[in-house]
């Protein structure tokens, strides 16, 4: 029996080899090529934008007439039509010893107009700070702030995001921003604390990637603080995070838009500490809970993607009346406020094509669903999107992005008529142009 | 009586001689090559790394793996190529085994890194240790060899 065994892991690990190409989000963002890493490589990108909504006003409740907060460009939440610095980006990255290859580096900082900064009233920030340690076969060890693994759209490289705009799936349930309350305290707008979350976390990921069988498997676990960037932990309990991927490359392709057909999952576990809960102040605890599993394909003119996301705890559930935090309501007895529903419950999904019909040209159409705290009949909300693109490519790194958003949202527990429709019914659809230069 | 010399034996001689000849003028595994180069990788720059590679490709594709002897030496900061954790390595194999490129490592920059490093570094199995890079192009010119830095 001991010897079949021996017999059998001595074919599994005959057939399992470390991949000497291959490429994948784990490998392209936390380590660099063995042997052929300077010391420094500068390199960024820069994303000027326009965005438009009509600006529809909020038809019913306490903020009647009032900007609603979802036709306003954010983080501001100021306009519905407004240039913006979305992402400019500089950062270095390499093998701090070009002899040894086996200690990488990646630092990156972040000078746009964007949740990192703004809601930090920071100019400047660093997104990524990390150091990769490749000394332990199947184990790489990365210590600092970076991305953590999970979902796809997050874990992607956002200078090849196909979109300008998350799907709002991914932008409510795991693009996180971080309360001191859940919105319960009238008289407080209860905004954010600090930087978005950006989908990174501070802690310690063991991670690596191996060829079995065909395929290209990859994995990482991960401990971090489980809040925020830049900035340390506000309680003692850790976020752990799980991810698994296996692709099937095809051909040598390389690179982050290399041609090969994954398979992923991955799972979120933490905690959040609030300060202020249904109208009680108080320091309170609640579970994050986050997971989901999906696909990517891309081959010649082709790509496609599509994930489900599944959310318990900690789902941000819009505003007070629908009104931009901060404002007053018409009677002046309240500031509408962001809110939490702490105990809530949330799931959705994305699908998304794309295809080159011109060398220089492609065209993409992504729809992507949200249920939003469904299991309290009067918070939760649907939202249904469909984003219609295109992507001119002036060269390998240049790119102008058009995206039309047709939104659409509802409140499936009130009649069309209640207020929570009748203020669903003004989300405008959405329009946006990106453009998009890396060196 | 004067013994005189067997045919077989001067069969065999002149086979000694033929060989040898051609052991030093020509390598044994390029007996056809028309053209023979010498490429150059003395640079850290990972860039000129894939471009000599690029370089010994193109030249492989235009006269044809048996019709040209291409030899990389590395030497300095360029010997990372054929260190065996380099990126390209899995590129300098197929080289190697399917064109017969072949490959030097210079072991003054060997012996200097080991120093510095606080151990040997691990060279890829395809190169071919000669005691001084330079020294091992220089040989190659007299020998007939184009020297190309890319």
């Amino acid at each position: 029996m001991q010897k079949t065994l021996l017999t059998v892991a001595a074919t599994l690990l005959a057939g399992l080899s470390v991949s000497a190409h291959a490429t994948n989000w784990l490998q392209l963002q936390g380590t660099e090529p063995g042997g052929s890493t300077d010391r420094f490589k500068l390199w960024g990108f820069i994303q000027p934008q326009f965005n438009y909504t009509s600006n529809s006003k909020l038809p019913v409740g306490g903020w009647s007439g009032q900007n609603a907060v979802f036709n306003q460009i954010g983080p501001d939440l100021k306009s519905s039509s407004t240039f913006q610095l979305r992402r400019a980006r500089i950062g270095v990255r390499g093998a701090n010893f070009p002899l040894d290859s086996k200690t990488n580096y990646f630092l990156l900082i972040e000078a746009g107009q964007n949740g990192i900064t703004e809601l930090s009233d920071s100019a400047v920030a660093a997104t990524d700070a990390s150091v990769t340690l490749n000394h332990i076969p199947y184990a790489r060890i990365r210590l600092g702030q970076f991305k953590t693994p999970g979902s796809e759209e997050g874990l992607q490289a956002i200078h090849v995001f196909n979109y300008i705009n998350f799907t709002q799936v991914t932008d409510n349930l795991l693009l996180e921003r971080f309360f001191d309350g859940d919105g319960s305290n009238i008289q407080d707008s209860n905004r954010p604390n600090g930087s978005v979350g950006a989908f990174r976390d501070i802690g310690v990921q063991v991670f690596d990637w191996f060829n079995w069988l065909g395929w290209e498997h990859s994995y990482a676990a991960m401990v971090g603080n489980g809040n925020g960037i830049n900035r340390m932990d506000n309680n003692n309990d850790k976020d752990y995070y799980l991810y698994w991927a296996s692709e099937r490359v095809f051909g040598n392709s390389k690179g982050a838009r290399r041609e090969c057909w994954k398979l992923f999952g991955w799972y979120i576990n933490g905690k959040r500490t609030l300060q202020f809960v249904n109208g009680v102040a108080g320091e309170q605890d609640f579970d994050r809970k986050r997971w989901g599993f999906g696909t990517t394909f891309r081959k010649g003119k082709m790509r496609a993607a599509a994930e489900y996301i599944d959310a318990d705890g900690m789902i941000f559930a819009g505003t007070d009346g629908g009104a931009v935090p901060g404002s007053r309501n018409n009677a002046d007895t309240a500031t509408s406020s962001f809110n939490i529903s702490p105990d809530g419950k949330a799931n959705g999904y994305y699908v998304d094509i794309g295809y080159k019909i011109l060398p220089k040209l492609e065209l993409d159409l992504r729809y992507d669903y949200l249920d939003r705290v469904k299991n309290i009949d009067a918070q939760e909300r649907e939202f249904n999107n469909w984003t219609i693109g295109a992507q001119w490519f002036f060269n390998k790194k240049t790119r102008m992005l058009v995206n039309y958003e047709i939104r659409d949202a509802k409140a499936p527990n009130f009649p069309s008529s209640a207020g929570p429709n009748q203020i669903l019914n003004e989300v405008d659809n959405r329009v946006t142009v990106q453009l998009l230069a890396i060196y | 009586m004067k013994r005189s010399i067997r045919p077989w034996a001067w069969l065999m001689a002149l086979f000694c001689l033929v060989a040898g000849s051609q052991a030093f003028a020509a390598p044994e595994d390029k007996p056809f090559a028309e053209k023979k180069i010498v490429l150059q990788i003395s640079d850290q720059d990972a860039y000129k790394q894939t471009l000599v590679l690029n370089v010994a490709s193109n030249l492989i594709k235009h006269y044809g793996p048996d019709k040209v002897d291409v030899e990389i030496v590395a030497f300095g900061p360029g010997l990372r190529l054929l260190f065996n954790d380099n990126s390209n390595q899995s590129r300098i194999d197929r080289l190697a085994e399917d064109s017969g490129v072949k490959f030097s490592a210079c072991m003054n920059t060997m012996s200097k890194m080991t120093k510095v490093l606080g151990h040997e570094p691990k060279l890829n199995r395809d190169a071919k240790p000669v005691p001084a890079g330079v020294v091992r192009i220089i040989d190659l010119v007299d020998q007939g060899y184009i020297l190309i830095k890319p």
